[in-house]
């Protein structure tokens, strides 16, 4: 199986470039390849609407998905998710801080700010003696997004007249993407770069951080650097498309099967698999599904496949 | 210029001191133990000198060079470790763990060189695991992890490998195997590891490091280190210290049951002989008895009983009948005696002296410990030996079978 890395990365390439073909095609007015040319209607849709949103929405799955990856190379755990463990909530915090406050400015630096103390501060809460066990984290995580929910549901309610905009974070989609948007979603490949460089380290801190230190890794600093990039990749997802959640939880884990759990191949692979199937996800929605939240499609397979991780934890 | 120096360390955990003052060195290609009960510090100082925890005070060196002023990388390239064991939620192969241990040597942007790769084969071949290179570490038996474990420390090419209990999961054999390994090692790695087991302490090791209550107890060669004293010093429990018949380093077994703490109980003496009088002498000494022995044969297995417990015990040579001298230090031994006890000996010229000087004692308490067998008192003597014996016994001598029963006794007298 571990031989076939190399296959199953280009298949996964392969399979992106025909996704994003198909996505751009497909939706509510459907358009063939030849109107797409011919009618100016068809054209503007196209560039305007159907291939940015398509394009932000693999960066997006891209960049939550690698922030799962290293999250869960990083706690020695599977079910680390960027969604899961409060850093989404956070970055939604700080985006709609930026609305509700600032009209919408900087909301990309709110966002991570929000999504990088988030946490910082569940990783903090979690730790316990050198370690973060399993469920500390995820009770950190759950602890601290619904005080972060309680932060969002005061300012739904102070703020009335942004409240649709909120609810948009809340729910995440990519209603009114942009090609700003696009532009912002630039970082996304540089921030999955950079977590790439370390893909030996993550293979080595998976073991414990102890046996890290005895194989010549700078913990601390690794910690503190992938905590930050998982952050940013986080916050930059929530500031185009809100709390998407599952992306990160699904694709690292279904990959690791796949491909197994080195790092070098895992990251990319789950970098393209979390690209497709959030492609996949906004695709159904707004085709089929009247353009409702991708968040409340990613939830609906996402939460049992999370459910079914904890029973198999339990039989374990 | 020695591989490791640790000159008086102080490590603590919150409030808690954990080490204090610790120091001690290793010679290149040495095996140093450290032992010492548990919560002493062992896995502290592993992991002090592993860098996983930093001391308050003092220095480590490596080589000659601080250990604080060696970057991660460069300290895993002369420091490998084997922890006790790990779990790990991934299913890496075992290949996969082992060529983690070249992860020092391979820079952040190349993948390993044909060196690497030769470097671990021949790390999976002396940790007898090549066979298993592409089975899962989640799949394979806690012996075979742990010798993935050292083929990964291996494969970090060290000067240094520090053990932590490497061994203390394992059943007799994988620890005897593993064990061996890291003694067939080359002369050049130096290896310091903590030990549970005194008894593979005093085997493998070249120098051991005894910690006690977060201290330096005693260094040196096992032999002068794991001594009864010691050992009651820091465990707190009795032990009799022998020599492995096979390998000539020490051997340690435990007297087991409480140390006698406080010896309040009346004196007795034991008359013994031939190995039927050892239980007895056990039972007296850790019942807290100030007990003595003899005449016995220096050859007799009770003599060894009786120094080993640390009974004084009054000795004549092999094959020798009991001489002038020690006849006085018996009669010596049993007029302060509280009550004389008789094993069932056999009974020969050579030591008849010591029943035959009872009849002496005409209101001193007597028992005899048959032992319930028939061959109970042997008698090599013609009969003098069962005469004296039917004597003592008219005149009001105690017969019993049981130790237990001597001890009720004892106690009921005391």
């Amino acid at each position: 199986m571990r031989r076939a890395a190399p296959i199953t990365i280009l298949a996964l390439a392969g399979t992106l470039i025909a996704s994003m073909a198909c996505a751009v095609i497909l939706g509510p007015a459907s358009t063939s390849l030849g109107s797409l040319f011919a009618l100016p209607n068809a054209w503007k849709i196209f560039w305007e609407i159907r291939l940015p949103r398509v394009i932000v929405a693999v960066l997006v799955g891209c960049a939550l998905a690698v922030a799962g990856t290293a999250m869960q190379g990083l706690f020695r755990n599977s079910m680390a998710d960027p969604y899961i463990i409060g850093t989404s909530s956070g970055g939604a915090l700080g985006a709609t801080l930026s609305i509700v406050f600032f009209a919408g400015m900087g909301r990309p630096v709110f966002a991570f700010l929000g999504a990088a103390i988030a946490t910082f501060t569940v990783y903090t809460i979690a730790r316990q003696g050198g370690k973060v066990p399993v469920e500390t984290l995820l009770l950190s995580g759950v602890a601290l997004s619904m005080l972060l929910s309680a932060f969002l549901s005061f300012l739904m309610y102070t703020a009335g007249r942004s409240l649709h905009q909120i609810m948009f974070w809340l729910m995440g989609g990519f209603w009114n993407v942009s090609w700003d948007d696009v532009i912002i979603g630039i970082l996304i490949p540089a921030g999955c770069l950079a977590i790439y460089f370390y893909a030996r380290d993550i293979n080595i801190i998976s073991l414990g951080e102890e046996d890290a230190i005895h194989l010549g890794v700078n913990v601390e600093r690794l910690k503190q650097l992938l905590l930050f990039v998982s952050a940013f990749l986080a916050g930059i997802a929530v500031s185009i498309a809100g709390a998407i959640g599952f992306i990160g939880l699904i694709t690292p884990h279904v990959m690791r099967l796949i491909v197994g759990p080195d790092h070098r191949i895992l990251l990319p692979a789950a970098a393209l698999a979390g690209g497709i199937l959030l492609l996949w996800s906004d695709t159904l929605a707004r085709t089929f599904a009247g353009d409702m939240p991708v968040g409340i499609i990613t939830a609906c397979f996402g939460a049992p496949f999370f459910i079914y991780l904890l029973r198999s934890r339990m039989k374990a | 210029m020695k591989p490791v120096e640790v000159i008086g360390i102080d490590v603590s955990y919150g409030a808690k001191k954990v080490l204090e003052v610790v120091s001690l060195d290793a010679e290149k290609g040495e095996i140093l133990g450290i032992i010492g009960p548990n919560g002493a510090g062992k896995t502290t100082l592993i992991k002090a000198m592993s860098r996983v925890v930093t001391p308050e005070g003092g220095e480590i060196h490596l080589n000659a060079r601080n250990l604080e002023s060696l970057s991660f990388r460069e300290m895993a390239q002369q420091v490998a470790v084997v922890p006790q064991g790990f779990s790990i939620s991934f299913d890496y192969s075992v290949r996969d763990i082992v060529m983690m241990g070249r992860h020092p040597y391979i820079g952040r942007l190349s993948s390993a060189s044909p060196r690497d790769l030769e470097v671990c084969d021949n790390a999976m071949r002396l940790a007898n695991v090549t066979h298993l290179a592409a089975s899962s570490v989640n799949e394979i038996s806690g012996g075979e992890r742990q010798r993935v474990l050292i083929a990964r420390a291996l494969a970090q090419e060290p000067k240094i490998l520090l053990l932590d209990e490497a061994t203390s999961n394992l059943d007799i054999s994988h620890r005897i195997e593993i064990l061996d390994i890291i003694r067939g090692l080359t002369d050049s790695v130096t290896v310091i590891s903590v030990f549970h087991d005194l008894n593979l302490a005093a085997y493998y090791c070249d120098r051991l490091i005894m910690l006690k209550d977060q201290r330096v107890f005693a260094v040196g060669e096992p032999a002068d280190v794991l001594t009864r004293e010691a050992i009651r010093a820091v465990y707190g429990i009795d032990v009799l210290v022998k020599t492995h018949p096979l390998t000539g380093k020490p051997y340690i077994l435990p007297v087991y049951g409480n140390a006698p703490g406080h010896q309040q109980q009346g004196g007795m003496h034991v008359i013994c002989g031939g190995g039927t009088g050892s239980d007895l002498l056990y039972a007296l000494h850790r019942e807290g008895f100030r007990v003595s022995a003899g005449v016995l044969n220096l050859m007799d297995t009770d003599y060894a009983t009786a120094t080993a417990l640390g009974i004084p015990c009054i000795s004549e040579a092999p094959f020798a009948a009991i001489s002038a001298g020690a006849r006085d230090s018996l009669r010596q031994h049993i007029d302060s005696a509280h009550a004389v006890i008789v094993t069932a000996m056999p009974i020969g010229p050579g030591n008849i002296e010591n029943i035959r000087i009872l009849e002496d004692y005409r209101y001193k308490s007597v028992i005899f410990l048959c032992g319930g067998g028939s061959r109970a008192f042997q008698d090599h003597t013609g009969g003098e030996a069962g005469a004296i014996i039917r004597r003592l016994f008219d005149r009001g001598a105690v017969r019993v079978e049981r130790v237990e029963e001597v001890l009720r006794i004892l106690r009921a007298a005391g």
